[in-house]
């Protein structure tokens, strides 16, 4: 049963993330290979706050946001400036970087080794201990990340993005401040990378470098790329069958050296097949397909 | 100190250089980030480790064959994959995805066969090396570095002065003009992506022979050759040569100050710096850049 559990709390937190970059590479077009950082940041900011301060679990998280974001902003400016694969590439490097200051800032990360310990979550009182009660509280994020998702897609500000990503000149030429969009749709998404990279923290009590890798952020993205970038429940349906799917070969008894590489091939290889017979994914109305380099 | 550091460099340079060309061929002939090729690298080492390490075979042998493997690999990769996606005018960023899968595929299935953990390929026993300088050098580093020099006359000739080499920069530059133009536009980019593998195979097996391998050594080499790539300026050679200088020099000297951990973020903030305040790299031309 705790197994059941553990999936799905895995699963919501991937649909945080999921849903989170679907809206900066989904709606506006800006794909990005570094929401690992961002989940990251999150991890380590709420873990080193809860360690070192001791502060309440609520004050971590909103921390946790601020900060990402913050780092959100740094990497959505020179989106302004770069665009397509150069792009990709930037947010490569922050991506590397990130990993790299995580893993060598021994003395404040605790390096390769990590952040042991890390204490339960005590919410209004009522310490969260149970799988049960983590996925209460887990979905509970979930919900109000995805419904806040729908909110700015919506709303007037994500017909701004999609006209972003639909084409740029033209948004610009109607008035809109398109620096203001990328920049603040890459600290929104950011913050809420950082919601799920603090429920990570909380819900596993122990953190590494390992989990936050160039890899971890090629799984997102192709979560959203199969869910079906540029819809709502793309990231949703992607989260589902990218986690769930691997744990088939489990039952499948296959051994656990072997499993953790056919996991990747998995998901490589729906990558491949996505792009080659259907890049827009299940559920997607968006495929990256907008090409102005050659115009 | 002072001359170790330049020597390590210069091997460090000679092997990201070859990478970096291959790397570079077929981005400016195709325009988009092939991911692949640095696992083409990683297999251009393993074939190498299989061939002259555990079949025995004599090194011109092992050598020859890993790096045709390594061409034939990468011609694959284009017919099978990227050609089908060509021909539906898909974007850069999706051929881009793409590659990336092929990447995460290859690499999985190279630890599963291999395992994860670090293979070395010797050639007899280990010699003290020249001094120079009041540095140490190996035969086997000399080797690389004349090997990588020589390979960049060779590249550079045939891109600059050769037929072959001006048909690849007009399929580059306008793929619907050189198809007017009588092009085969598919040919001239499979053989793009068999020159770009081999070099890739090559800069694989050299640094097999210097250090160890292992199935996840590809990402970072490719993403070290990107950086020179952009450093030095897409379609230029000396630009290329210069970046990957800079960068293994950088790398090398950032280790006599900072602690050895920090090489990649050193690499990277360079990226970071090139890619907001000179897209373009040192000697390359103008790139696309936000329109607005």
């Amino acid at each position: 049963m705790d197994y059941l559990l553990h999936i799905l709390i895995l699963i919501c937190i991937y649909i945080i993330l999921a849903s989170s970059l679907n809206l900066i590479s989904g709606y506006t077009g800006l794909l990005s290979i570094s929401h690992a950082a961002f989940y990251g940041i999150g991890a380590y900011v709420a873990a080193l706050m809860s360690l070192r301060l001791e502060s309440n679990f609520l004050l971590n998280i909103l921390c946790a946001i601020i900060i990402s974001g913050i780092f959100g902003a740094i990497v959505g400016f020179p989106s302004l400036r770069i665009r397509d694969d150069y792009f990709v590439i930037a947010t490569f490097a922050f991506q590397i970087i990130t990993f790299s200051i995580l893993n060598n800032l021994t003395s404040f990360t605790g390096g390769p080794m990590g952040l042991p310990g890390i204490p339960q979550p005590v919410l209004f009182g009522l310490k969260i201990s149970s799988h049960e009660q983590f996925l209460l509280l887990v979905g509970f994020f979930t919900v109000c990340v995805f419904l806040i998702c729908r909110r700015i897609v919506i709303s007037p500000f994500g017909r701004v993005l999609k006209t972003i990503r639909e084409d740029e000149v033209f948004a610009a030429a109607s008035g809109k401040n398109v620096a203001f969009y990328k920049v603040m749709i890459f600290v929104i998404g950011a913050g809420m990378a950082a919601i799920a990279g603090s429920m990570y923290a909380y819900y596993i009590s122990f953190i590494d470098p390992t989990s936050f890798t160039v890899m971890e952020s090629i799984f997102i993205i192709s979560i959203v790329i199969i869910g079906g970038a540029g819809s709502l429940w793309g990231p949703v349906v992607g989260a589902i069958v990218l986690v769930a799917l691997p744990e088939i070969l489990r039952f499948l008894g296959m051994p656990s050296s072997i499993a953790a590489n056919m996991r990747q091939i998995i998901y490589g290889a729906l990558l491949v097949v996505f792009m080659m017979w259907r890049p827009q994914g299940f559920l997607g109305e968006y495929s990256f397909t907008k090409d102005t380099s050659n115009e | 100190m002072f001359w170790q550091l330049c020597i390590n460099a210069l091997i460090s340079a000679s092997i990201l250089f070859g990478l970096a060309i291959g790397f570079m061929i077929i981005y400016s002939t195709t325009r988009f980030f092939h991911f692949a090729h640095g696992i083409v690298y990683t297999i251009g080492a393993y074939l190498f480790f299989l061939f002259s390490a555990l079949f025995h075979l004599p090194i011109y042998l092992s050598v020859s064959i890993s790096i045709i493997l390594s061409a034939f690999l990468g011609c694959l990769m284009d017919i099978f994959i990227y050609r089908p996606l060509r021909h539906r005018r898909t974007s850069s960023l999706i051929l881009l995805l793409a590659s990336i899968g092929i990447y995460i595929i290859l690499q999985n299935v190279i630890s599963i066969i291999f395992g994860d953990d670090t293979k070395a390929v010797s050639l007899g026993t280990i010699e003290e090396g020249y001094k120079v300088f009041n540095a140490r050098i190996t035969p086997i580093q000399i080797l690389i570095v004349c090997a990588s020099f020589a390979l960049t006359v060779i590249v550079w000739f045939i891109l600059r002065y050769s037929r072959l080499g001006k048909i690849m920069r007009a399929v580059g530059n306008n793929p619907e003009l050189a198809k007017v133009s009588g092009i085969n536009n598919d040919r001239v980019i499979l053989l793009t992506f068999a020159i770009g593998s081999a070099l890739a195979g090559i800069s694989g097996l050299l640094i097999s022979l210097d250090i160890y391998i292992t199935p996840t050594m590809g990402m970072h080499a490719l993403m070290m050759a990107v950086v020179t790539m952009i450093i030095g300026g897409v379609g230029s050679i000396p630009g290329i040569a210069f970046g990957a200088l800079l960068l293994a020099f950088a790398q090398n000297f950032g280790v006599w100050k900072i602690s050895s951990q920090w090489q990649d973020a050193i690499a990277f903030g360079i990226l970071l710096v090139f890619l907001i305040f000179r897209p373009q790299g040192f000697l390359g031309k103008k790139i696309k850049k936000a329109t607005v």
